[in-house]
């Protein structure tokens, strides 16, 4: 009988196999994509941090104190300290890549993968044949990618450029302990402090500890003896780390899984509605024939359980097939970003993928349930005598409380807190509207089309299809559900991102003032003299300089970017687009961002302490908080006097500058470049505004074509749920269009009728899926996005496509119906509608 | 269309009727049938010998292999598909086996729908299918909605829609098949009282004795054609 | 030199840059290392110390121990090297001195060495070696003379500790010309070399978790250096076995591919003190037994006689080993060699058999 049922409707039947299976397949593909970057991520960072059981990390690139390492290497419980250099450098042919300075004796002891080869001391074989290197100062060993990226071989020499200093290495070995993609050179720790003016400074400590230590109490020994300007971090609170990098991205890729998946929960709702319409006078027989009514209910329950199996595994195939293809075409972070480089390999992950599963199989019974319900109540006797597929509605729909309770109750979770930095209750009020708003329909279908039963003696198709949706309809809710939740869901998503570009841009423009922006590669800095000499150049009206850097305020997030800027005479935070109020600082003024007042908690006028500098506390105060999209993990304005007078560091590697009156921007720059001393010259960016604000929106288009693609996929999937309901729902009503024409109704007024009646459910669904998508665009823009991301932005409306998506609706709708129609209104079928028994 | 003067012309005449299934079998040939004006027949026969296709042939829903059909006075084989519809909407009414009310529609609505359909004012067409609902005993529920009635009621609203606009002919196929033998025999009077008031002819279609007594004329149907019910 | 000592292949080519005496260090940056030659006298406790202007040094502290009434073998060995990296940098972790231990037990019931080595740059305290007097540290090994004389030693890991005071009997025991030490035909193959013989032990050995009071006797050879081996040299034989009564009997030779020796040396010390230098003629070792090592393939002559001409006459002292396998397999740090103790009617010690296994390439 299932079989049989589906037989006869394959075409309903497998959209909402369908709609289940793209809802599994992009949440598991989603999930799966980002576990295997994560993996591949944190490989990475093993691989750096080697197998280290505990690692100490300076707070910003200025490192810490050397004296640190005896220190924690003496504390009871370490095995060994590893001291190690980090830099950021380039090859003389420009490609950057990280080098260490190690010791590789001590590192052989803890991370051993960061020799070559075999390690010294460290067990292994091949030891002797690196044996060379070890204390070798003019010796570098290159990780596979650096090596492939500079396309230089073993034995070559190497000329590396960091910390505004260079030297030259010649390449002994490769570093096979390194995987993936990462460009990496170590170089003896002597080396590293002595060719690149790092003398001693240290970047990093990874520890080994004692075999069978308590790990916690050497973590917080180790944290005891930390200055402020090294912070402990595990593998663990690293992995933290990496994951909340693209957390807020992947929020946003999740909830278009849920999209399809909610939709695909509609559509079974639709299928089985229609189905058990249909099957009223067979479920009737079957219920005189002794099956108790709650076999309906469990038969209708099983078919939506079938149904929900099916989908749920092809969107488990599809997921892997998807999470395959996107890490293969657009990386580990699908096109967002986060991740450099690398196409991870795909990890599984059976017990997500199972839990995904039973999701979909959920979604898929549940959309049975009321189906079910409607089917265990179908009065036998009835159904049997009037044959009638349709059932009846009363003329009265009673307000739908149950629904508004629902749109209610999301109301009020939108205003809950998140949950372990994820706004579960976001999402919850999400679901709850879409689930009240859905349920509201038949109501609101009525109300929609009351008016138009008023018409003056409308053409009698038109009348005949005002009076059928009016008339029923719940029928017309049941076709529109799926389309109302895939409709409003992209349209939240449409105008949150609308809305997210339309701030960014305000955003860029406010931030971008000044006519060009100058920045030098990584090392290099202006000293006062050579800031002077550009300051000077008659071809500017005024120069900001400017310094930033990162600084690590808390262990288990990822550094803030300080940035030390502001004119002589005017405050740092002039030009800043400040949200909300501002303070007069007491003391050192700070501006911060919006992202690092949410994370950090912090509001105007309060207090914090920075770790700048070696040994140096700073205390400021927060004078404001600033709107910013370039940092999700926060930034932070200090004036630059301030700066200078704190860390004694004058130099300054950035600067904003506003040009003379008729200046061309182009000879501008050519004359900042021969202004600036000849060792930097080469190592300058100039950019204009214009050209930033280019390449930041286009960044952020790559990193929103992925979502732009699957909402496509969602809309598709919503269009072909009402082009199967409305076909079903058409043939259903042949009789009906049988009787029409034998009372005098001709085939082309049938067709008009029809056509109505698509279009009216179209143009009513466009309406609930647009007015419920923005009132969920406002959840995800004041609560989601806040929560996930930080920032707040301010909402604008896609006219142009919420406007397209309306009118594709309504076609759509009207175009189903017609098609469905004309099979339905043939000569034989018109002559079905009375039959011999 | 206003009660008026009986048609001169007689409500349907057919003449050397042939048709055979779409696989090749002739279900008939030389049929013929004239009716009076007002004239109530009954045709019977076996199933599957093609009642339900004469009665398609006459509403100018399926076509003949040979003969004729006048309706009216109307030749249906001069007129197109819309003409056709039209002459339905205008001279024929038509009361099914299963009733074929429109649920979405109240009981007057579904009556008056050959009125609105030959655009007749709204309010005229509904005060007609108020009156109509009177004669078949259901006046002053013209606001009820088809799933607050009965089975017996529902045929009676379909003989009121069958009637509200004064069709020259009403064919009825099996009209109290889906009914108990009680209302069956209600609605079969009524049937046949209002067709008598309102100077209808009609063709009935039936299997049931009691049906066709009701009748003024009985034939079935052969593969001859029709013969005098009996022989 | 480089010796009797076995660690060479982390220090081999790249470590020790070649000796290029004269050359000003500071244009090229290379280290000048000190020369050894004769006639240099030497002082205590100054020369107990570290003498880091040369290539090589090592603290060697060999000797048995009475464990619950089992005799066990032990040694904990400190190596400096000077090593040929840049003497410009600045930087505290220019790897200009590397410091590397070994601690090894050889106990009769395991039947084989436990062995546990380490190693580090000099700096920051954690591996230094001191100027002035013996005081070695690397990590939490550490091989000091205190002010009564006494040398501490630490040095173990997870498997094995050893904690001991190794208290002097006698003066030291100066080694060739009053110190000065020939190791080859050339003249400047040559070391300062001198030996605390009869050290009284007394401490704790730890095995897995488990402290053992010991008593014991060792002998402690303090060597540096800064010449290689001669050319034709792959390898050496060392012993130093202190005989009842008192008497200190050293004796090695550095071997040619032949086995022939192309350098041999020694002492025998009496236990009034008197001390005979043995010229490279007056010393041989002759082979009565080898052992075939399973795991490396390298034969050891693991019972050996040693012949010595004596103010007495001829004196032969057959060495017996207190087990067959004690190859000790200091790779990928060092070579692979046999360290062992060895017992002589009279007397108990130490020999050493290096390049064995394959030549020592220095």
């Amino acid at each position: 009988m299932v079989l049989g049922e589906w037989r006869a409707q394959p075409g309903r039947t497998l959209a909402a196999i369908l709609a289940i299976a793209v809802g599994v397949g992009l949440g598991l593909a989603i999930h799966l994509v980002n576990r295997s970057a994560l993996d591949e991520f944190a490989g990475a960072i093993r691989s750096v941090s080697g197998a280290a059981d505990l690692q100490v990390q300076a707070a910003s690139s200025a490192g810490f104190d050397e004296d640190l390492y005896p220190i924690l290497a003496r504390l009871d419980g370490v095995a060994t300290a590893s001291p190690v250099v980090e830099l950021r450098a380039r090859t003389d042919g420009g490609e950057p890549l990280t080098v260490l300075g190690l010791d590789p004796l001590r590192a052989a002891a803890v991370t051993p993968n960061l020799l070559g080869g075999g390690a010294v001391g460290g067990g292994g074989e091949g030891g002797v044949t690196t044996a060379e290197a070890v204390f070798d100062l003019d010796a570098i060993t290159l990780s596979p990618a650096a090596l492939q990226q500079s396309g230089l071989r073993v034995g070559d020499q190497v000329r590396l450029s960091a910390a505004g200093q260079s030297a030259s290495f010649r390449i002994v070995g490769i570093l096979e302990g390194v995987s993936g993609d990462r460009a990496l050179g170590v170089i003896d720790i002597a080396a590293a402090q002595w060719r690149f003016d790092q003398l001693g400074r240290l970047h990093r400590l990874d520890l080994r500890l004692s075999p069978g230590v308590d790990r916690s109490a050497v973590e917080r020994t180790v944290q005891a003896n930390l200055p402020a300007e090294a912070a402990l971090v595990t593998p663990q609170s690293e992995m933290r780390r990496t994951e909340s990098l693209s957390r807020a991205y992947r929020v946003n890729l999740q909830m278009l899984a849920l999209v399809a998946l909610l939709t695909g929960g509609f559509l079974v709702y639709s299928a089985q509605s229609l189905s058990v319409t249909r099957r009223r006078p067979q479920f009737a027989l079957l219920r005189v024939l002794g099956l108790p009514a709650r076999g309906m209910l469990g038969q209708v329950l099983i078919e939506g359980v079938v149904l929900g199996l099916a989908g749920a595994a092809l969107g488990v195939v599809l997921g892997v097939a998807l999470a395959e293809l996107a890490l293969r075409l657009l990386g580990g972070d699908l096109g967002g970003g986060y991740f450099s480089g690398g196409r991870p390999p795909l990890v599984f992950t059976p017990v997500a993928a199972a839990i995904i599963f039973g999701l979909g199989v959920a979604i898929a019974v549940l959309g049975s349930l009321f189906p079910a319900l409607q089917a265990e109540r179908i009065p036998a006797a009835v159904a049997l005598k009037t044959g009638s597929g349709e059932s009846a509605e009363t003329a009265g729909q009673p307000l739908p409380w149950l629904s508004l309770g629902l749109l209610a109750a999301g109301g009020l979770a939108a205003l809950g807190p998140p949950v372990g930095g994820v706004p579960l209750f976001g999402y919850g009020a999400i679901a709850l509207i879409l689930a009240g708003g859905v349920g509201t329909m038949p109501w609101l279908a009525r109300g929609l089309l009351g008016p138009l039963r008023r018409l003056r003696s409308p053409a009698p198709p038109i009348a005949l299809a005002i009076a059928r949706l009016w008339g029923a309809p719940r029928q017309a809710a049941v076709a529109l559900c799926g389309i109302v939740a895939s409709t409003s869901l992209m349209v939240a998503m449409a105008v949150m991102v609308t809305s997210f570009r339309g701030s960014v841009e305000d955003w860029l423009v406010q931030i971008l003032p000044a006519d060009i922006y100058m920045r030098l590669d990584p090392g290099l800095t202006l000293d006062p003299e050579a800031q002077a000499r550009l300051a000077a150049a008659p071809e500017a009206a005024a120069i900001e300089f400017r310094q930033s850097f990162n600084l690590r305020l808390s262990p288990d997030r990822p550094p803030v970017q300080v940035s030390a800027r502001g004119q002589a005479g005017a405050g740092a935070g002039e030009g800043l687009p400040l949200v909300g109020r501002q303070v007069t600082a007491e003391g050192l003024p700070a501006w911060i961002s919006e992202p690092m007042a949410r994370l950090y908690d912090l509001s105007p006028g309060d207090r914090l302490t920075l770790p700048i500098g070696p040994g140096a506390q700073a205390q400021v105060t927060v004078a404001g908080v600033w709107r910013d999209y370039s940092n999700q993990f926060g930034a932070l304005i200090l004036d630059q006097a301030a700066y200078t007078a704190l860390t004694g560091d004058a130099g300054r590697a950035e600067a904003a500058m506003t040009l003379a009156p008729g200046v061309e921007p182009a000879t501008a720059i050519e004359a900042f470049r021969a202004r600036l001393p000849p060792s930097i010259a080469g190592g300058a960016d100039f950019a204009e505004p214009r050209e930033i604000r280019a390449v930041a929106l286009r960044i952020f288009d790559r990193s929103f074509a992925v979502t732009y693609a699957l909402e496509a996929i969602a809309i598709l999937v919503g269009l072909a749920g009402v082009a199967t309901t409305f076909s079903a729902q058409t043939l259903a009503r042949r009789k009906e269009f049988g009787m029409l024409r034998h009372v005098g109704v001709r085939r082309g007024q049938i067709m008009q009728m029809l056509a109505t009646e698509g279009a009216l459910l179209g143009a009513v669904g466009a309406l609930a899926g647009l007015t419920l998508g923005v009132i969920m665009s406002q959840v995800l823009i004041h609560v989601v996005n806040p929560q996930s991301f930080n920032w707040t932005m301010e909402t604008r409306l896609p006219w142009p496509l919420l406007a397209s998506l309306a009118a594709a609706l309504v076609a759509t709708s009207a175009g189903a119906a017609v098609l469905a129609g004309r099979g339905a209104v043939a000569d034989s079928a018109v002559r079905a509608v009375r039959e011999d028994w | 269309m206003p009660a008026g003067p009986p048609p001169l012309a007689p409500p349907l005449k057919i003449a050397d009727l042939a048709k055979s299934v779409p696989g090749g079998r002739l279900l008939f040939s030389n049929l013929a049938l004239d009716m009076a004006p007002g004239e109530i027949v009954a045709i019977m026969g076996e199933s599957g010998v093609g009642k339900s296709t004469l009665l398609n042939l006459i509403a100018g829903l399926d076509r003949a292999d040979a003969g004729r059909i006048e309706i009216d006075g109307v030749d249906l084989s001069t007129l197109d598909d819309d003409a056709r519809t039209g002459l339905r909407r205008d001279r024929i009414g038509f009361v099914f086996q299963a009733f074929h009310i429109l649920p979405h529609l109240t009981l007057a609505q579904n009556v008056a729908l050959p009125l609105i359909l030959a655009r007749r004012p709204e309010a005229e067409a509904l005060k007609a299918a108020a009156a109509m609902l009177d004669q078949v005993g259901l006046g002053g529920r013209g606001q009820d909605f088809p799933a607050q009635v009965s089975g017996g009621e529902m045929q009676r609203i379909a003989l009121a829609r069958a009637l509200v606009h004064r069709p020259a002919l009403v064919l009825a196929d099996e009209p109290t098949g889906n009914l108990d033998p009680q209302t069956a025999d209600v609605i079969l009077a009524l049937l046949c009282d209002q067709l008598r008031g309102s100077g209808a002819a009609a063709v009935i279609v039936t299997h049931s004795e009691r049906a066709a007594a009701a009748a003024d004329r009985v034939l079935t149907l052969t593969a001859h054609g029709l013969v005098a019910h009996g022989r | 030199m480089i010796p009797r000592r076995a660690f060479a292949g982390l220090l081999g080519a790249g470590l020790i840059a070649p000796a290029t005496p004269g050359l000003a260090q500071d244009r090229t940056g290379a280290p000048v290392f000190a020369p050894v030659r004769p006639g240099r006298s030497l002082t205590f406790p100054a020369d107990h110390g570290a003498h880091p202007d040369f290539r090589t040094e090592w603290w060697y502290v060999t000797g048995w121990l009475q464990a619950q009434g089992q005799p066990i073998g032990f040694q904990i060995t400190f190596f400096r090297i000077r090593t040929g990296a840049d003497t410009r940098n600045p930087s505290a972790f220019a790897p200009t001195q590397v410091i590397f231990a070994h601690a090894a037990i050889s106990d009769p019931a395991v039947g084989r060495l436990i062995h546990t080595q380490r190693i580090a740059r000099a700096g920051f305290g954690l591996a230094e070696a001191k100027v002035g007097d013996m005081d070695i540290v690397l990590d939490d090994w550490r091989l000091r003379r205190v002010p009564d004389g006494t040398l501490k030693a630490y040095a173990g890991d997870q498997a094995f500790g050893l904690d001991l005071s190794l208290a002097p009997t006698q003066p030291p025991l100066l080694q060739g010309e009053r110190g000065f030490s020939r190791k080859g035909p050339r003249a400047d193959q040559a070391s300062y070399y001198y030996s605390l013989p009869h050290l009284k032990v007394s401490g704790a050995l730890t095995r897995e978790g488990r402290r053992i009071a010991v008593t014991g006797e060792a002998w402690m050879d303090q060597e540096w250096s800064s010449t290689l081996l001669d050319a034709r040299a792959v390898g050496w034989d060392w012993a130093g076995i202190n005989l009842d009564g008192g008497g200190a009997l050293t004796a090695f030779q550095v071997r040619d591919q032949q086995g022939q020796a192309v350098w041999a040396g020694g002492s025998l010390r009496g236990p009034d003190g008197r001390t005979t230098i043995f010229a490279p003629g007056d010393v041989r070792f002759v082979t009565r037994r080898q052992w075939r090592s399973p795991r490396t393939g390298a034969r050891y002559p693991i019972a050996r006689d040693i012949q010595a001409r004596t103010p007495a006459g001829p004196r032969v002292w057959r060495l017996e080993p207190l087990f067959d396998d004690q190859e000790l397999d200091s790779r990928p740090v060092g070579p692979v060699y046999w360290e062992g103790a060895v017992r002589t009617e009279g007397g108990r010690g130490y020999l050493e058999l290096t390049g064995y296994d394959a030549p020592l390439a220095l």
